[in-house]
């Protein structure tokens, strides 16, 4: 009998690791040292391919517009010859992770995209320099090493957020947006529009998703970005470096409270508490809503859904005082690897893009960004991209320092108190307590 | 050629391959590119074996024997015993999945214990497994005694609960999100998606698991029950015993170690849940304990895969991840001693 049991035991577990396998599920964790490990094994054999020998590889971070950017290369390779290979990430997928396993496959591609600090730590001495590329002098907004002081990351763009509006809803509401400069006004216009839903054709005032699993990023990075930086200068990091040492400024805090309460308040409840950027995005986008939490990222989505009203974006402004300016920086950079043996086909492609009209016309006009480059000719053309160069123009801009904040504490600590708000689990004052007592922890097992 | 100079040209053969294959690994250590290491190994390797059969001695049969195994052991070892030990290597280390600093002895194993968000995904992933073991074994077991009973189309039926398990966990995750989101809250006008309830979605989590994992265990219990000898149940029957006493006086006695397999394998799938705790949840919604907040459905695998990937923390993952796998080995060991010992010697 022992016999049999170990048989139909044996027999079992065969067929379970068969099923899984057919199944690409995650049962193929019993090995607990996971899979990244395995490919750090693999990586001293170095055999990988790619699927062109002579290709420059890109791995872009920004999925909408990934199709622009394949054009932008067809084009480039039909000038040069040089094949240029893109592959996008994003919509939830964690680049960095992706990266790193990438690097322990010995399949690290050409040219990869970092978020800031944090992501640049890991790559440290890995990427080429880049300063003697023609795009260094005509920007800004280049990534620097600290502390080599060399230009490593090439911007394509320039990109900001606040609380975008559709301008058609708030003319017949009888709202002018550029008063939209502090929590009074808000409320009042957010009362104002709430009270004529029925003759807009609105289901709610704001579109908001603040659900911790998927859409932390909107709440714990972007929303959060404005208490530590909005309507402060570009180089100011009071509030950021305050909460690097785990505190928080309790009477801005509180304010900021107030304003998330009162966008909650007006928010699609559905929408607010289980709904993904998609649900959140079409409400806005098809009129049922007149602002949403998004920047000028969604430009390229917005014939999808066949949009035809106006939009711009106004500050997120929290405070009692005016705040007019809005959340823009460099979103992330591409870096050049260093031990790649195609670093000057990969400059002189950087190059193209940053310089010439062609590449510029790519980023600009076809992906609806705005261009970091000052010798760069090429108007934005949608509507957002439109608004947001105001902004850019008139120097009205605060930095992104949620960028730098510590790996992952959007995820893991932030968004959760952003949720529970949102369900009711918390009020305004433990709101202002636990998002100072999140921060502190976080940042202390750091 | 006599045996004397057999000997020493295989021993020239072997001491020949094995200078090829370490001056390979040294290029290779060495980080010289080109493809002239790799032909030196297998060219060292080829040497070795073939001077080693050369041998002049009486172990041709192990050497054949080794041989053959080669292929299994060599992939075993290159795939799981490599990165296994390597992986507690990088335990101690301060390791950020690119490279390595420093060593820090048990300082992960320590911080590990100190977070809540740990202590708390332990809980939860022992709670939830005792609670799917349960589910799942009763809904196989209900779904088993169903297929082989006489009804009409029990070949159907095997198929049609079958089916779940040849989804992919993450596409079935993401198809249930929606429909815990939108046609739950759809049908049930005014309701909130279960996914916002932390003990709800927990719930959901169990269902779908159970759901799908259900029809897979009921297709070994359905094994087991075909093999109860039918002269055992004609017996049964002429002594007049009901069909609830032959389920449990003798069906599940003499199936008793198929239910070893089936809590086992149970045991350690809902231990070891990712994909729909993945998909279904990423973690969401928060709970809220005392002054902290911390997400409600992350179970063990996805605290680990967080504290790696998300916080970018590769060595406190690696190390849960070691905790894990002892974990996982003793309580399954456990099982399989105690429940062996429930099971009849025919």
């Amino acid at each position: 009998m022992k016999k049999k049991s170990l048989a139909v035991l044996l027999a079992g577990t065969m067929s379970a690791a068969l099923f899984a396998g057919c199944g690409g599920s995650g049962a193929s964790t019993s090995s607990s040292a996971g899979n990244s490990k395995s490919e750090a094994a693999s990586e001293s054999t170095g055999t990988t391919t790619t699927a062109s020998k002579d290709a420059i590889r890109l791995v872009n971070g920004k999925i909408e517009i990934d199709e622009q950017l394949k054009a932008a290369a067809k084009k480039y390779q039909e000038e040069t010859g040089q094949e240029v290979s893109i592959e996008s990430l994003g919509g939830g997928v964690d680049i960095s992770g992706q990266l790193k396993s990438y690097y322990a496959a010995g399949n690290m591609p050409d040219m990869f995209v970092i978020g800031g600090d944090g992501d640049y730590a890991n790559w440290t001495g890995k990427c080429a320099d880049l300063s003697d590329c023609a795009f260094v002098k005509d920007t800004d907004f280049g990534y620097t090493d600290d502390e080599t002081g060399k230009v490593v990351g090439f911007p394509y763009a320039v990109e900001g957020y606040g609380i975008t509006y559709n301008a058609d809803i708030l003319e017949k509401a009888g709202i002018d947006p550029t008063t939209l400069v502090n929590y009074d006004a808000y409320k009042a216009a957010f009362e104002k529009i709430d009270g004529m839903k029925e003759e807009l054709g609105l289901s709610a005032v704001c579109s908001v998703a603040a659900e911790s699993g998927q859409m932390y990023w909107s709440t714990g990075n972007h929303l959060f970005g404005y208490y530590l930086s909005g309507g402060l200068e570009r180089d100011d990091n009071t509030y950021f470096d305050m909460a690097l040492e785990g505190k928080v400024d309790t009477d801005r805090m509180s304010q900021y409270a107030d304003f998330i309460g009162l966008l909650y308040q007006y928010s699609d409840q559905q929408t607010l508490i289980s709904g993904t950027y998609d649900d959140q995005l079409a409400l806005w986008a098809q009129g049922k809503a007149a602002f949403i939490t998004e920047g000028n990222w969604i430009d390229p989505s917005l014939p999808d859904y066949n949009v035809s009203f106006n939009c711009g974006i106004a500050p997120l402004a929290f405070t009692k005082e005016d705040m007019t300016s809005v959340l823009a920086d460099s979103p992330s950079w591409w870096c050049v690897y260093g031990e790649s043996d195609k670093v000057d086909a990969c400059k002189a492609f950087l190059d193209y893009l940053a310089t010439t009209e062609e590449g510029q016309t790519c980023l600009v006009k076809d992906a609806g960004m705005i261009s970091p480059y000052k010798s760069s000719t090429v108007e934005p053309e949608s509507p957002l991209a439109v608004s947001l160069k105001t902004y850019v123009n008139e120097g009205k801009t605060s930095s992104w320092a949620w960028a730098n904040m510590p790996e992952g504490i959007a995820q893991n600590a932030i968004g959760l108190v952003y949720e529970s708000y949102a369900k009711g689990d918390i009020d305004k004052d433990q709101f202002v307590t636990m998002m100072q007592s999140s921060i502190a922890d976080y940042v202390a097992n750091k | 050629m006599n045996t004397a100079a057999k000997k020493s040209l295989s021993l020239g053969m072997l001491v020949v391959g094995a200078v090829l294959m370490v001056a390979a690994l040294i290029l290779d250590f060495m980080g010289t590119k080109g493809a002239m290491r790799g032909y030196l190994l297998i060219a060292g390797a080829l040497l070795i074996i073939v001077g080693l059969l050369k041998l002049p001695n009486k172990k041709h049969t192990k050497i054949v024997n080794g041989l053959f195994l080669f292929p299994m052991v060599f992939t075993f070892g290159v795939t799981v015993m490599i990165p296994f030990i390597l992986g507690i290597i990088y335990s101690f280390t301060d390791w950020n999945g690119v490279s390595v600093t420093q060593f820090v002895g048990l300082e992960n194993y320590i911080t590990m214990f100190r977070q809540l968000d740990f202590v708390y995904s332990f809980i939860l992933t022992l709670l939830f497994t005792i609670v799917n073991i349960v589910s799942v074994n009763i809904a196989g077991f209900c779904l088993a005694l169903l297929c082989t009973s006489k009804i009409k189309g029990k070949n159907f039926f095997r198929a049609a609960y079958f089916l779940p398990n040849l989804i992919g966990g993450i596409v079935l995750g993401y198809v249930w999100q929606f429909i815990f989101n939108k046609v739950f809250t759809t049908v049930f006008v005014g309701s909130n998606s279960m996914l916002t309830d932390a003990n709800l979605a927990i719930l959901a989590i169990l269902f779908v698991n159970t759901w799908q994992y259900a029809g897979y265990i009921m297709m070994i219990y359905v094994t087991g029950l075909q093999s109860v000898p039918s002269d055992v149940l004609e017996a049964s029957n002429v002594d007049g015993a009901s069909p609830l006493t032959t389920l449990f006086k003798i069906k599940i006695p003499m199936i008793a170690n198929t239910f070893t397999v089936c809590i086992f394998l149970t045991l350690v799938n809902s231990f070891k849940l990712f994909d729909l705790n993945l998909s279904i949840t990423n973690g969401a919604p928060s709970r809220v304990l005392g002054d902290k907040i911390i997400q409600s459905t992350e179970f063990l695998a996805l605290n680990i895969y967080k504290t790696a990937i998300g916080k970018n923390d590769y060595a406190l993952g690696q190390t849960k991840a070691v905790v894990f796998f002892v974990i996982l080995a003793i309580v399954s060991l456990t099982q399989v001693s105690i429940s062996k010992k429930k099971e009849v010697e025919l």
